[in-house]
């Protein structure tokens, strides 16, 4: 594998809700133009633009990236990356991709998606449907939510999972994001609230998916040798693991619901390359669209053992500054879910983080992290691995 | 659904056919041009078991516009009877009357309608035995 080493250089991130005075081209603008202005280079350095949207086609103007590159008047390649609901860090994968090759050395990655033009609600659900099999799932019936309740089904019965230990996830991302200025929910929601709302898909209630809405996050990354000739660039997080992997679509052509292959699979290429392993850890964003996804995360992760991940939750170990903090962002339930966004939304806080501008939500002494974006119910998943390292291996 | 799409599917969602590899002897659904676990394509066509039992079962009340018709609906996964795993809505019962085990038959029933106008979507469902 090349030994070229890639760098992200600047983050730009929107807030994340219900931004119905924005258009979805000017909110992706935002991301991308902030994020040049971090990296402190010109604009007319950046060789390539990589963007994830799920939907931007179905908000009539299907290349969102056009529309921001000419606001910020740039005449660069532009593409769109479709890994569904994960494209955001399909985009990044891909980026990361291009440089390691040697062809690229500055690109940048935006996620963007503007949800609340979609005022009905069956025209998402409909939309997620294309992220589950289409033709044997959704048109006979189930939706995402129906089968991540399946999935949260198994994972009970298996392993004595309880819905306090489930509900014990977003009460712990609920109180993360109260310090994520761009979180749409800034606000604590207690054990019992999630326990007591009506259920929608038991056994997941009311209060337990992340919500979608609008939203955009830009990075801009580089070589080593671009950051080297360039004296202008303050501040720089090292790439060292990007990895994507994939399952069978439906569940009913899977072995089991109660673990994510897909994320296993990648989480250990990326550890491979990187040359660490799930304890050299110490933040993670995960998709925790659902309860069970950031259990299920957690475990095929590798930071807690196979069935561990309710009780490790719902004990602490993965709340703020414990051994392994995940989701300090609040995560897709407390800093809202714009699909191809997410995926960069996660990245950009392990930045934040290793950069100490954070805030309030500090993790001290952070050796590497690492994010998990899902598509679907785990068809496509992708890892990815910064370093905090001063001098890596 | 547009009409070409109903043509294509028709005899997996009227039928209900799978495939029968010929050189693995491994059954799957739905049908394909590939067995899919070797990727043969000595391939016939076979009819799937009508009776199974329910693996998992939960309640839908927010869909697309076309499936709405009978929402809140239940969606279960059904092991059938030849060991393959299906989707589909256990119907003709209410959420509070099923446990996990029990066991279902398919029924040909309506699946979607597009509106006054629009295509009706036929196609299989489960109901207790």
């Amino acid at each position: 594998m090349s030994k070229r080493e890639v760098y992200v250089i600047g983050y730009g991130i929107t807030k994340f809700g219900e931004h119905y005075e924005l258009n979805p081209s000017s909110s992706a603008t935002q991301a991308l133009s902030k994020a040049i202005q971090d990296a402190k280079i010109s604009k007319d350095l950046i060789q390539s633009l990589y963007f994830g949207s799920l939907v931007s086609n179905r908000n009539d103007q299907s290349y969102i990236g056009a529309e921001a590159s000419r606001e910020c008047n740039l005449n660069i390649p532009i593409t769109k990356i479709d890994v569904g609901n994960a494209s955001g860090a399909g985009a990044f994968h891909q980026a990361f991709i291009a440089i390691k090759s040697g062809l690229l050395d500055c690109i940048a990655v935006l996620g963007t998606e503007k949800l609340s033009d979609f005022v009905n609600s069956s025209t998402l659900e409909k939309i997620l449907g294309g992220t589950i099999d289409y033709l044997w799932e959704f048109e006979q019936g189930a939706t995402l939510t129906s089968l991540y309740a399946w999935m949260t089904q198994a994972h009970m019965k298996e392993f004595n999972t309880t819905m306090e230990q489930l509900a014990s996830v977003p009460v712990k991302n609920h109180k993360n994001g109260v310090n994520n200025p761009i979180a749409q929910f800034r606000r604590e929601i207690s054990l019992k609230r999630f326990l007591d709302a009506k259920r929608i898909s038991d056994p997941i209630g009311r209060f337990d998916p992340a919500t979608n809405c609008d939203g955009s996050a830009a990075v801009v990354i580089a070589s080593k040798e671009f950051v080297e000739s360039h004296s202008e660039i303050e501040k720089k997080v090292k790439v060292v693991g990007s990895a994507q992997s994939s399952d069978k679509i439906s569940l009913h052509h899977r072995e089991t619901l109660s673990s994510l292959l897909a994320t296993q699979i990648a989480s250990k290429k990326a550890y491979e390359m990187a040359q660490i392993s799930s304890k050299d850890i110490s933040i993670a964003e995960v998709h925790d669209s659902y309860p069970i996804g950031e259990i299920l995360a957690i475990e095929d992760l590798g930071f807690f053992q196979k069935g561990d991940g309710g009780k490790a939750t719902i004990e602490g170990k993965t709340q703020l500054n414990s051994d392994i903090s995940v989701n300090t962002s609040g995560g897709l339930k407390a800093r809202g879910d714009p699909f191809g966004a997410t995926g960069i939304a996660q990245i950009v806080e392990i930045i934040q983080q290793m950069r100490r501008e954070a805030d309030k939500r500090q993790v001290d002494d952070i050796k590497y992290g690492l994010t998990q974006n899902v598509m679907g119910t785990g068809a496509s998943v992708l890892v990815h691995i910064l370093s905090n390292m001063e001098d890596d291996k | 659904m547009e009409p070409p799409k109903i043509w294509r599917e028709r005899r997996g969602k009227y039928l209900v056919l799978g495939i029968l590899c010929q050189d693995c002897k491994k059954k799957s659904f739905p049908i394909t041009q590939y067995c899919p676990h070797c990727s043969s394509e000595n391939i016939a066509e076979l009819k799937l078991a009508q009776t199974g039992k329910i693996l998992h079962f939960t309640r839908v009340s927010q869909t697309a516009e076309e499936l709405m018709f009978y929402a809140p609906y239940i969606i279960g996964l059904v092991e059938l009877d030849d060991g393959i795993k299906v989707t589909g809505q256990i119907t003709d019962t209410k959420l509070e009357d099923l446990t996990e085990g029990m066991k279902v038959r398919m029924v040909f029933r309506t699946l979607s309608k597009n509106g006054e106008e629009g295509l009706i979507g036929y196609g299989f469902k489960f109901v207790l035995i």
